[in-house]
This record gives C-alpha cells, sequence and structure tokens, in this order.
C-alpha cells in the first residue's frame, strides 16, 4: 500500500522539550490506512491488529520521529502498560531507549507478560494485580516489541523502542506536531505498522515550522 | 423305503452341518468386527483426546510467539515446556502406560514441511534419521495428519509409531507457518491377544509391524497386505491367509485415510484355528447325532414293524385256522344235513309204514267190536286195545310232523287265527273227556285274539299245551288260561295246579318222549310239549315254562299278533 503523506500545520503534542536557543518544529500529516474491514485474525477487538502479517494500531495511527543520533538520556523515563480488560492499554506504545515500562496488572486475573521480538525477549512470569514491585522491563534496544500474554493468547500489545526523544503519535487523521527540535539536517521517519515505516530528509531551523507530509 | 430314509437323513445332515459351517463363519465375522469396531470407537475416542491436546499445544502463545516474532531458537525450549506434561513418559527409563495419551517424541516442520532441527534430540525424542525422514511433509498441512512411522533403528522387530501432524497458524497472517507433529505409541486393538487368538499389527508403506507373529510370516503376508490394498476400495476388507499351517482370517481396514503421510492400514489377523476346531466338533456332534438318530429310527421302525405285523400274522394264522375250522363245520353241517334228511327220512318212512299196519289194526279190532258174540270182558279188551291203536296214530302223526319239521318240508301258510275261539272249544272238548280231573278252569282273555299262524297247526299247540295243564292237574285242583295281546305278541299263560315238575327234569320236559319222570299212570307218549314247541317256533313263537313250584305250573305260549281287522276280514272271507 503506498501512502501519501499530506503536510498540514497541526501539532498535537510535544514528547520531549530538548531545550536549545530556538526550537524548531515540524508539523505535517501522514497518509494513514484506512481503517479497513476486520480482518479475519484474532486480537481485532484489542486495537492492535494483524493484517497479512503486519501488526498496526486500529484505528490506524502513525509515530513520527525524529530520527539521528541523539544523546541518552541521564534519567529514565518510567511509562506503563496496563492491563485492563484482558487487553493492554495503552495498546501501542513508542518509548525512547532506556524507558522502563511497567505492566501493572488491573484485572483481577493472572497475567503473564512476555515477548519473543529480538529488539526484546522478556517474560514477566504470572502475576497478580496486587503483584509489587509492578513488573517492569527496561527497554534498551530500539524495535518493535510485540507483548503477548501466556495465559490469554489473543492478547497483544506494541511498544516501540525509538532512538530519539523526538517523537509524537499522529490522531486519527494523520496529523502531527513536532516541537521543540534542534536545528540541524535529520531525517524524519513515520512508522505506520510494523512493515510500513516511511522517511523523509528535513532541514530543520531555529524558530521556524517545516511543514511536511507523509504521502 | 429305508435307503430313501437314510438318503434324506444324510442330506438334512449335510445342509445342516454346511448351514452351521456358514453361520459359524458369518458369526464369527460379524462378533469379530463388533468387538474391532467398539474397540475403533475407544480409537476413536482416544484419536479426540489426543487432538484436543495437540490442538491446545498448537495454539500455544509462546510457540506462536517463537515462531510468528522470529525467535525459532526460542521454538524448541519453549516446546519443551509446553510439552512437558505429554512427553513426561517418554523419558527414558520410565514405562509407557498400555494406551496412554503419553507422546514419545515430536518436531516442527518449517514452511517447507522439513523437520526444523531440534537443538537437543534427546529432549523431543530420539529417533533415527530414516524415521525422522518418514515426518517430512512435501507442505505444511492445512488440517491434522495421521501417520505412522516405523522406527527400526533400536529393536528387530521395530518400533511403530502413531504421529499426528496439526497445523501452526499464525496469529497475524492467518497462514500455516509451522506444524507439530506429535509421536504417540499406536493404539493396540487389541491387548489380549492370547486369550482371543486375535493378532494386530500395522501396515505402512510396504512395511508390516505384527510383532506377535514371526518374522518370516510378516514377510510373507506383507506382500499379501500390499496387493490387496492396492485392489481394495478403501472400505475394510478381509481375506484368509495360511500361517505355520494354521488358516488365519487377516482383516485390514485404512488407518489414515486421505493423510499426506503415506497410508497405513491396520492388519488384525484372527486364527481360525478355534472356529475350525469348533466347526469340526460341531460336525462330529452333528454327524453322531445323526446317527444316533438314523440308529434309533432304525430300531423304532423295526419295533412298531414287528408289533404291527403281530395282529396281522395273527389274523393270517387265525384267518387259516378260522378257514379250517369253517371247512369243518361246513363239512359237518353237510353230513348233518345228510343225516337228518336221511333220519326224517327214515321217520316218515317208518311212520308211513307203522300208519297202514295200525289201521289195518284199529279195522280189525272195530270189526271185532261190532261182533256180539263175545263176553263183555272180551268187549273190554277189545275196546282198551282199540284205544291203543288211536294212542299209536297220534303218536304217529305226531312222529310225522315232527319228521316233517326236522326235514324242514313243514311250511306255515301265516292267517289270522282266532285263537281266543280256539281256546273255547278245545277247553270244551277237554272238558268232555271222561278221564277229565274235576277241575275249576279260569278263563280270562278277550273273545277276539288273532294271531298268525296256520289253523291247523295253531289249534295242534293249543291243543297240546291245554291237554297237558289238564293231564298233570290233581283232583280238584285249578286250572287258568290268561291270554292278551303283548307288545305286538299275544302271550297265552296256561298254568295248572298239580305236582310241580322236578327241577332237575325241568330243563328236560321239551325233549322228546320226556313223560317228567314219574306219573306213568297218566296218558301220553312224550312228545306233545316237543311238538307244541316246534310248532310255536315254526310260527315265529316260542313256548316256554314259566314256572312249576308250590303246586302250580304255568307255560307260556308266544304268537306273534295279527291285526284284527284284516284278520276278521280273512277269518270272514
Amino acid at each position: 500500500m503506498h501512502l501519501r503523506v499530506l503536510v498540514s500545520v497541526s501539532a498535537i503534542c510535544i514528547l520531549s522539550p530538548n531545550s536549545g536557543l530556538a526550537e524548531a518544529i515540524v508539523e505535517g500529516r501522514v497518509n494513514l490506512p484506512k481503517s479497513q474491514a476486520p480482518p479475519p485474525v484474532m486480537a481485532k477487538r484489542y486495537e492492535i491488529v494483524t493484517n497479512g502479517g503486519v501488526l498496526a494500531t486500529k484505528p490506524p495511527l502513525a509515530v513520527v520521529y525524529l530520527d539521528g543520533s541523539f544523546p541518552t538520556p541521564t534519567s529514565h523515563p518510567i511509562k506503563q502498560v496496563a492491563q485492563k480488560d484482558l487487553a493492554f492499554l495503552p495498546p501501542f506504545l513508542p518509548v525512547q531507549i532506556g524507558t522502563t515500562v511497567e505492566f501493572p496488572n488491573l484485572d483481577d486475573t493472572y497475567h503473564n507478560i512476555f515477548s519473543y521480538s529480538p529488539a526484546k525477549r522478556f517474560d514477566l512470569g504470572r502475576y497478580r494485580p496486587e503483584e509489587r514491585p509492578i513488573p517492569s522491563v527496561v527497554f534498551d534496544v530500539a524495535g518493535l516489541i510485540t507483548l503477548r500474554c501466556d495465559i490469554h493468547e489473543h492478547m497483544r500489545g506494541l511498544i516501540l523502542v525509538l532512538n530519539t526523544p523526538y517523537f509524537v503519535i499522529t490522531d486519527e487523521s494523520g496529523r502531527f506536531r513536532l516541537s521543540g527540535l534542534p536545528a540541524g539536517h535529520y531525517t524524519l521517519k513515520a512508522w505506520i505498522d510494523s512493515k510500513t515505516t516511511r522517511e523523509q530528509p528535513v532541514e530543520l531551523k531555529s524558530g521556524a515550522t517545516l511543514h511536511t507530509d507523509f504521502p | 423305503m429305508m435307503l430313501v430314509g437314510l438318503v434324506l437323513t444324510a442330506l438334512a445332515l449335510y445342509f445342516a452341518q454346511r448351514n452351521v459351517a456358514v453361520t459359524a463363519e458369518r458369526d464369527l465375522r460379524e462378533n469379530f468386527q463388533a468387538e474391532i469396531s467398539s474397540l475403533h470407537k475407544v480409537q476413536a475416542l482416544r484419536h479426540a483426546a489426543l487432538t484436543e491436546r495437540c490442538r491446545e499445544l498448537a495454539l500455544k502463545p509462546r510457540l506462536h510467539a517463537a515462531l510468528e516474532d522470529n525467535a525459532l531458537d526460542l521454538l524448541y525450549p519453549t516446546a519443551k515446556d509446553e510439552l512437558r506434561d505429554l512427553m513426561e513418559d517418554a523419558a527414558p527409563g520410565k514405562g509407557e502406560g498400555a494406551n496412554s495419551l503419553q507422546a514419545r517424541f515430536y518436531r516442527f516442520l518449517d514452511s517447507s514441511g522439513a523437520i526444523s532441527p531440534p537443538p537437543n534430540p534427546t529432549e523431543v525424542g530420539k529417533l533415527s534419521k530414516e524415521a525422522e525422514t518418514q515426518l517430512t511433509l512435501k507442505t505444511l498441512p492445512e488440517t491434522q495428519q495421521i501417520g505412522y512411522v516405523l522406527e527400526t533403528a533400536h529393536t528387530l522387530d521395530g518400533t511403530m509409531n502413531e504421529v499426528m501432524a496439526l497445523p501452526i497458524l499464525s496469529t497475524e497472517t492467518g497462514e500455516v507457518i509451522s506444524a507439530l507433529v506429535v509421536g504417540f505409541k499406536p493404539y493396540e486393538v487389541v491387548d489380549k491377544s492370547e486369550a482371543t487368538g486375535l493378532k494386530s499389527g500395522i501396515w505402512v508403506n510396504g512395511r508390516l509391524h505384527l510383532p506377535s507373529l514371526p518374522k518370516s510370516t510378516q514377510l510373507k503376508i506383507e506382500n499379501d497386505i500390499a496387493q490387496a490394498v492396492s485392489k481394495a476400495d478403501g472400505a475394510q476388507n478381509s481375506f484368509k491367509v495360511t500361517v505355520d499351517g494354521m488358516p488365519q482370517l487377516l482383516f485390514y481396514k485404512p488407518l489414515n485415510p486421505g493423510s499426506l503421510f503415506p497410508p497405513a492400514y491396520e492388519i488384525c489377523v484372527y486364527s481360525l484355528a478355534n472356529s475350525i476346531a469348533q466347526q469340526r466338533r460341531l460336525s462330529w456332534q452333528i454327524g453322531g447325532a445323526g446317527a444316533l438318530l438314523l440308529l434309533l429310527g432304525f430300531v423304532a421302525s423295526h419295533f412298531i414293524a414287528a408289533r404291527l405285523s403281530v395282529p396281522v400274522e395273527k389274523l393270517a394264522v387265525d384267518s387259516e385256522k378260522n378257514r379250517e375250522h369253517w371247512r369243518e363245520a361246513e363239512a359237518a353241517l353237510v353230513s348233518t344235513s345228510e343225516e337228518l334228511e336221511r333220519s326224517a327220512r327214515y321217520s316218515a318212512d317208518a311212520s308211513h309204514q307203522l300208519k297202514s299196519p295200525v289201521t289195518v289194526l284199529r279195522a280189525g279190532l272195530e270189526s271185532l267190536l261190532n261182533r256180539e258174540d263175545f263176553k263183555s270182558e272180551v268187549y273190554h279188551e277189545l275196546s282198551g286195545l282199540l284205544h291203543q291203536t288211536y294212542r299209536l296214530t297220534g303218536v304217529i302223526d305226531d312222529l310225522l310232523l315232527l319228521s316233517r319239521m326236522d326235514a324242514g318240508h313243514v311250511e306255515i301258510d301265516s292267517k289270522p287265527v282266532n285263537l281266543s275261539e280256539l281256546i273255547e272249544e278245545w277247553l270244551d272238548d277237554l272238558g268232555a273227556l271222561p278221564d277229565s280231573p274235576d277241575v275249576k278252569i279260569e278263563r280270562d282273555f278277550p273273545p277276539e285274539l288273532y294271531v298268525a299262524g296256520e289253523k291247523r297247526y295253531t289249534s295242534l299247540i293249543v291243543q297240546n299245551v291245554l291237554e297237558n295243564a289238564r293231564k298233570y292237574n290233581r283232583p280238584g285242583g285249578q286250572m287258568r288260561v290268561k291270554a292278551a295281546n303283548e307288545a305286538g305278541n299275544v302271550v297265552l299263560l296256561i298254568g295248572n295246579t298239580g305236582r310241580a315238575i322236578a327241577w332237575d327234569a325241568q330243563k328236560h320236559i321239551f325233549e322228546r318222549f320226556h313223560r317228567g319222570g314219574t306219573r306213568s299212570h297218566i296218558s301220553g307218549h312224550g312228545l306233545g310239549l316237543n311238538l307244541a314247541r316246534e310248532l310255536a317256533r315254526l310260527h315265529g313263537g316260542g313256548l316256554r315254562l314259566v314256572r312249576s313250584r308250590d303246586d302250580w305250573t304255568e307255560f307260556e305260549v308266544r304268537f306273534r299278533a295279527l291285526h284284527p281287522v284284516p284278520a276278521a276280514t280273512a277269518e270272514v272271507a
């Protein structure tokens, strides 16, 4: 599937206010795939869907991030992916390398979160909601992590580990806004699904707002 | 007859025996198939259980994770955990349950259908290269597949494994990305083979695995089965084979029709030895029973025939005897008849011969009496002699009549005779006789009693009887004459007082020339009663002594009655 990226100016959120003298802003729109009829595979009602072996979110969302070589953060941020109503919440979480993700169990049953993804293999074992400390994993390699539960085989979650602090999830119409970016030549990437990542070279100027669409 | 019976019995026995043999074989087949069928149901249940278990395994998220998330290095380690329960008993040193659900080995097939090599073969159940090759499929299966793999590496007979291949579908693409192949010990159709003589095994890839048969036999049967299954239409079938000289019934049934694995057949060999022995025993029993039956039949028929023929033979003998007797009797009758006739003729001749001189004598005496020159004593003598000639004439007449009757020359011209009138006449005559004793006569009969007969003979009967009653009465005695109609007869009863006839003489009184013995003073010649009875009989009636005791003797004469009207008419005419 070819995506057209339309550029519009509409920022949604800025995740990492990396300080700079003059921050650049990128905004635009990612042409997201149409929300399709329910695919004939599992996990469709849990936000992460697979279609032809491609993992994506439903409704389709994209992660737009600024690729490049950025210094590792000194403090490890902590994020959470909970298990609620036999589903991951949020089902899709982009994080920066080094982020610790906690997996609190909000159901009143056991869960056993694990991943065999090359970027991170882990197995938290079975635990109940009252498990303390909350089982957590540090994601230190960039890549896509497929979260599974050994007890509930239909549960799927995605964690996208990025080596950049500058990333944002588009809204459902594909619009994004990245602010606080350092000036310079970078590659702006849009992760659309597990098999599709678009990229564009961008030149960011201080104080300037760049409109870039991903067709 | 005997031969027909023999042939029929033999035929019946033959058909009975044949019927028994056919029935026995059919029963055997049915029993066997029923038994097999029930075992197959158990087998199907076991399959279902195994399938369910393998299907659960194929859904395990970790296996899917390993396959889908490009973590093939984790596939077997993960499977080791997940299949631990299934493989527990397969560990070396532990026994294998007879028909347990424990697996012997497992492997994963990659996307090309080849074996994903396990990092540590001992953990997944050892298999020889040859056996592993048999697990390989040309393509990954869309559905569960059943196959049979013979592992020949470790034992002489080899080990038969039942394998179940389950597709593993990607949760991401829905496509078959792998297959889990699990090997089990095949379900043994019969465990109690010793008891039933049933041996079961599996034929696959042209090889028969039936360890309870000798290797040489297996090799021989392998070809037979190969030929049979190549022709079979897929349905369960059977044929006979000979093992060690003993006939066996061999059933084969496809175990995995339509499978991607090579076709395998369940082979059941059922020894017919018992059945044949049983049939032979049954044949002997039937034959023995038949022979016994035949023997009994012979004995019984002989006995019955003997019993039946006894009266027939007796009848024949009797009949011969009877014929003899009859001939004798006939001869005697002829001779008697001739004698009688001669006698009668003699009597008649004698009577005739006597009659003439008596008549001459009487005429002479009468002429003498007509003379008047004799003294009165002479007349008295002459009168006495004359009386004697009358008496003689009476005797001669009677004898003549009797002899005629004896010769059958007396014929009755039966007509109505007024008996009452006859009696009256004779009573009158009797009263007029000079030597009549003074007796009182009682009459008790209607005036018009008609009987059938000839008047002169009827008259003679009445005369004789009445005369008898008069002669043997006593002075001052009584005489009673009673007559009446009685059921088509006229019964005349004549009784008189007087000395009774002696008891021993009573049965002789109707004999000729018998005269009561003692009373010689009473005139008579001993023919009257005899003549009267013969005449009465000739008339269809009879004469008998009713009683003679206590001063009373009574005779009964029986005549046939005749209707008065025609009788009267006849009489008038």
